[in-house]
């Protein structure tokens, strides 16, 4: 069967949208009870067969006028144009007037060859392809959840040799074979009022990707192997997990502005895991629980803010939570901790502009990477989320956090090629184009959601990332496929920041009274132009391995801030330079485990005799081995430098001109082994800056250290240790003699272990910069050798 | 990189503590001047570092670990200020530190020191300094040396003095620290 051109109103969109939840049902891992077996097998019916191959040249949605059309569609077999699809269905009609389909599809593939918009000539979103067998049941019956009119379903099904693939000019990123079990039974469609309500009391799956492949081969369509070398295709791992969720969807008709759809949902998981496979070793999510409730979900065919033609996908809310009970990686069976986020999307007004939750998917993608290509004009508001860390009983909560942006993100598949003057690598390409975006953390809560706010966000930045940043986003990141070794992820990444503020301490942006203006310690009206060459993740036995090839960047502080990032005083600029080359990280869950703070010895008794503190940090935490290698200067753009600019010139609106003060510049600097080992004639550098870091959320002594009432009105004296009392108006007190049960209250904080090592650090030459009169060299060189520095710190957050 | 900025950072604003203009002052706050404080949080620290206490990672000639007496076990760290001179050195750098109650924060000053925080009304960073700092071994020597590696041909050096340092040190007061002058 052909078909030239179809056009679909909205109401006939719905009936298509649910024939895969009719025809293509569910999986069963759990195979279904008895009393529903009985009901749907051994009776007799007809049996229908086919060989379908299907296609259109165009299938097209109509939304107020507006189109997106589905281009070369086609519906056979994986193997070839002119090969169908093998169907057979059982039809039965049971005692209860129910009707009963034992199916089976053998090796279908349903496809896109693009999607275009009305309005959009010349460009396209890209292709997709799905392939699977199917082999499952479906009963149906009438009566729904709220009277006669609806109807029940119980299903059940098992998909085979799946692939869910993304073709964007030739080049192709695919889930491949995929397997799946699902059950569901008990099902109801009602239409309740002017809504098509549909009622999942329990869905249960299994499903697993064997892996996530990438192509650029134009002829390789969807197979599993190279064309060219009949090697399987470079894989980014494989996946599986399982779930088992209840949810409720209310469907209606009327997008945002006229025709459209509108989505409601509340979803409960009941429990779920997520594993990601690399070369056989995982990163494992589990016992994952949580709830959420979309609300308001429209659909259109419509414009967005630029004019320009899009599906548009606009929320009204999203809030939900998500608890991941046990984070783990590699072999050890140990376990980082368990995170849980709680979150809200909804309209917020953020810096004096109103933010809300958006999507606008439009053809093309990056202009130079071909016709083909994802474009997406994105909004988004998170209000409010607060995101907690547990481990070893232990719990902390980044409360407060809030983010909002606009701008564009482009996705493509692209090949290592110069195209159109752009450079391009082999994988999916994640693009920004005038992303302007921001984030903000209020503080932290210790033990319970209740717990006072306090200070400490800076803790973060041992992690890399700021308390609070704003910043303009401009680059790519480009996700290849194939680690160090094997399966795995190589990076390659440009990236260009503007007019960023980054806050490298800051105090809450709400204490209670409403917003007011962050303090802290600000850098602003910063430049950032970043590259990562040949990074690549795996999962290893040990965690998770990270490793560079060669990476530089140049941040330009044009002003370091105390107080408030707009208004507070400066102390001049800064441009920090970093280059590296073959630095790596290993991510390891488990912290410290026992150690001995404040003196030596590998037992408890040996430790208290040394002078030191015995603490059993526990079994979970984050450890971090990192190998940092500075490389030595490659020009001005590829070194490792520290610049610092003051008493600079004011233009007219009394900001200061870059390059018109006195500069101090540590130039060059960069590690080495301390000689030519190998004899190649060039210095080894490659045991660089060594870093073993083990950080625990573990109890801290914290002592008064005035007499009197503290910043909260608490009373104690000089010495007096704080013991938290959850009883207590400021949820702590001072005692001065604290027993053991004290001492068992002690507050909560981070405890990080590190052990730094280097051969040799050098500084090539720091110099002192007149804006007129030129350099002038005040150290020809240092040099920094041999060096372990072993570091116990406690860091507690203080109100 | 996962971890692009922070280390840097840390370092630099380290760096601006110790080399931006800046005023310190000891006194002890006032009640007034500290129910200012409220809400604005920050973070406190206490532990102790090590500087070599087994050793360093370079086993050479010059360089072992700290059992071997005919080595030097402590860290080197060599600088020179004149192009083709010679180098001042601080050799065998060894020693433990341990401190609580190191704080960081930043807080705006409105009020007290007897009338001048209205006057100065400004936001600054206060290194709140540990009551005591425990020095345990802590060692270095003062040489000059005629390469920067002890290693290097021709390498000659002198020992001008050893310090060693062992028991307590009290700091009490905050340090406050604050732009002042053109950025």
């Amino acid at each position: 069967m052909t078909m030239t051109d179809a056009r679909l109103s909205p109401a006939p969109l719905l009936l298509v949208s649910m024939v895969p939840v009719l025809v293509n049902p569910v999986a069963a891992m759990e195979r279904l009870d008895d009393t529903a077996l009985s009901k749907i097998q051994g009776q007799s019916g007809i049996t229908l067969e086919m060989e379908l191959n299907l296609s259109a040249d165009r299938l097209s949605y109509y939304d107020d006028g507006k189109g997106v059309h589905l281009e070369g569609m086609r519906v056979g077999s994986s193997r070839g144009d002119e090969a169908g699809a093998f169907h057979r269905v059982k039809v039965d009609i049971g005692a209860d007037a129910s009707l009963n389909l034992d199916y089976l599809v053998e090796d279908r593939r349903v496809e896109f060859s693009d999607i275009r918009l009305a309005g959009a000539p010349g460009v396209g979103m890209g292709g997709i392809f799905f392939d699977h067998s199917l082999q499952g049941s479906l009963r149906i019956r009438q009566g729904g959840a709220v009277g006669g009119s609806g109807y029940t379903f119980d299903t059940a099904y098992t998909m085979t040799g799946g692939r869910l693939g993304y073709r964007t000019n030739g080049n192709s990123v695919f889930l491949d074979d995929i397997t799946m079990d699902v059950q569901a039974l008990g099902v109801t469609l009602d239409v309740v009022g002017d809504t098509l309500q549909l009622v999942s009391p329990e869905v249960i799956g299994n499903w697993s990707v064997g892996a996530i492949r990438y192509s650029n081969e134009p002829g390789n369509y969807g197979q599993s192997y190279s064309s060219a070398t009949g090697l399987p295709l470079p894989s980014y791992g494989g996946l599986q997990g399982h779930y088992e969720l209840s949810s409720v969807t209310d469907i209606r008709a009327g997008g945002r502005s006229g025709e459209g759809l509108r989505l409601d949902n509340e979803t409960i998981i009941h429990t779920a895991s997520f594993i990601y496979l690399d070369d056989g070793n995982g990163l494992a999510l589990r016992d994952i629980t949580g709830d959420y409730r979309i609300h308001d979900l429209r659909l259109d065919v419509s414009e967005d803010g630029r004019g320009r033609p899009a599906v548009a996908l606009t929320l009204g809310g999203l809030q939900g939570n998500l608890n991941i009970g046990s984070i783990e990686v590699g072999s050890s069976g140990q376990s980082f901790g368990s995170l849980n986020l709680s979150f809200l999307l909804e309209d917020q007004i953020f810096n004096g502009r109103t933010y809300r939750n958006e999507l606008y998917l439009q053809g093309g993608g990056h202009p130079d990477a071909g016709p083909q290509g994802l474009r997406m004009a994105t909004e988004w508001s998170l209000r409010l989320a607060d995101l907690s860390y547990t481990e070893d009983g232990n719990r902390v909560i980044f409360s407060g956090l809030q983010s909002w942006g606009s701008g564009d993100v482009t996705v493509n598949v692209t090949r290592n090629e110069v195209r159109n003057g752009t450079r391009f690598y082999d994988g999916l390409r994640i693009g920004f184009e005038g992303l302007e975006a921001g984030y903000r953390i209020n503080g932290l809560r210790v033990g319970s959601d209740d717990a006072p706010l306090q200070g400490g966000t800076e803790l973060l930045l041992a992690l890399g990332f700021y308390p609070a940043y704003e910043f303009e986003l401009d680059g790519h990141i480009t996700l290849g496929a194939g680690g160090a070794s094997g399966e795995g992820l190589t990076i390659n990444s440009d990236i260009e920041i503007r007019d960023g503020k980054a806050a490298v301490i800051a105090a809450p942006y709400d204490e209670g009274n409403g917003e007011i203006a962050q303090k802290g310690l600000w850098l602003t009206e910063m430049t950032y132009d970043g590259h990562v060459r040949d990074m690549t993740l795996d999962v290893t036995e040990e965690g998770l391995a990270i490793g560079t090839g060669e990476s530089w960047s140049t941040m330009d502080i044009g002003n370091v801030r105390v107080g408030t990032k707009d208004h507070g005083a400066s102390m001049g600029r800064l441009r920090i330079q970093k280059y590296q080359t073959g630095s790596t990280a290993l991510v390891k869950p488990g912290g410290a485990g026992d150690i001995c703070v404040g003196g030596a010895g590998s037992s408890e008794g040996a430790c208290v005799a040394a002078g030191g503190q015995w603490e059993t940090r526990g079994s979970e935490g984050v450890t971090i081995d990192m190998v940092q290698v500075l490389a030595r200067a490659e020009g001005d753009d590829k070194k490792n430098a520290l610049m610092w600019e003051s008493n600079r010139a004011v233009d007219s609106q009394g900001r200061p001109i870059n390059n018109t003060g006195m500069k101090l510049l540590v130039n060059d600097i960069y590690t080495s082994d301390g000689g030519d080992f190998d004899g190649d004639g060039v210095e080894d550098n490659r045991f660089g800056i060594r870093t073993d870091l083990s950080v625990d959320v573990y109890q801290t002594r914290v002592t008064k250290k005035e007499d009197g009432p503290d910043a909260q009105g608490v009373v104690g004296s000089r010495g007096d240790e704080k013991i938290m009392s959850p009883g207590s108006a400021a949820g702590y007190r001072y005692v001065a003699n604290p027993g053991p049960g004290d001492v068992a209250n002690r507050p909560l904080g981070f405890a990080v272990k590190a052990d730094t090592r280097f051969k040799e650090l050098s500084i090539n030459n720091i110099d002192l910069i007149h804006p007129v009169g030129g350099s002038q060299t005040v150290v020809y060189g240092a040099k920094f050798q041999n060096v372990d520095i072993r570091a116990n710190l406690t860091a507690t957050p203080i109100p | 990189m996962i971890f692009p900025y922070a280390v840097p950072v840390l370092s630099l604003s380290l760096m601006a503590v110790l080399t931006l203009p800046a005023r310190a002052e000891m006194a002890p706050l006032e009640d007034e001047a500290l129910s200012k404080v409220a809400g604005q949080g920050g973070i406190y620290l206490s532990g102790d570092i090590s500087i070599n206490e087994m050793g360093g990672p370079v086993e050479n000639a010059y360089f072992g670990r700290c059992d071997e007496t005919d080595k030097k076990c402590g860290a080197r760290f060599a600088y020179r200020l004149k192009e083709d001179g010679g180098w001042m050195v601080l050799d065998e750098i060894r020693g433990l530190f341990a401190f609580e109650g190191l704080t960081l924060r930043v807080r705006k000053i409105d009020s007290g020191f007897g009338g001048d925080g209205e006057l100065f009304d400004r936001d600054v960073i206060e290194l709140g300094l540990p009551d005591t700092v425990r020095f345990t071994d802590v060692h270095f020597k003062v040489a000059a040396s005629s390469t920067a590696r002890p290693t290097d041909p021709g390498f000659i050096q002198t020992d001008i003095f050893a310090v060693q340092m062992q028991g307590d040190v009290i700091m009490q007061g905050n340090l406050l620290v604050f732009p002042d002058g053109n950025p």
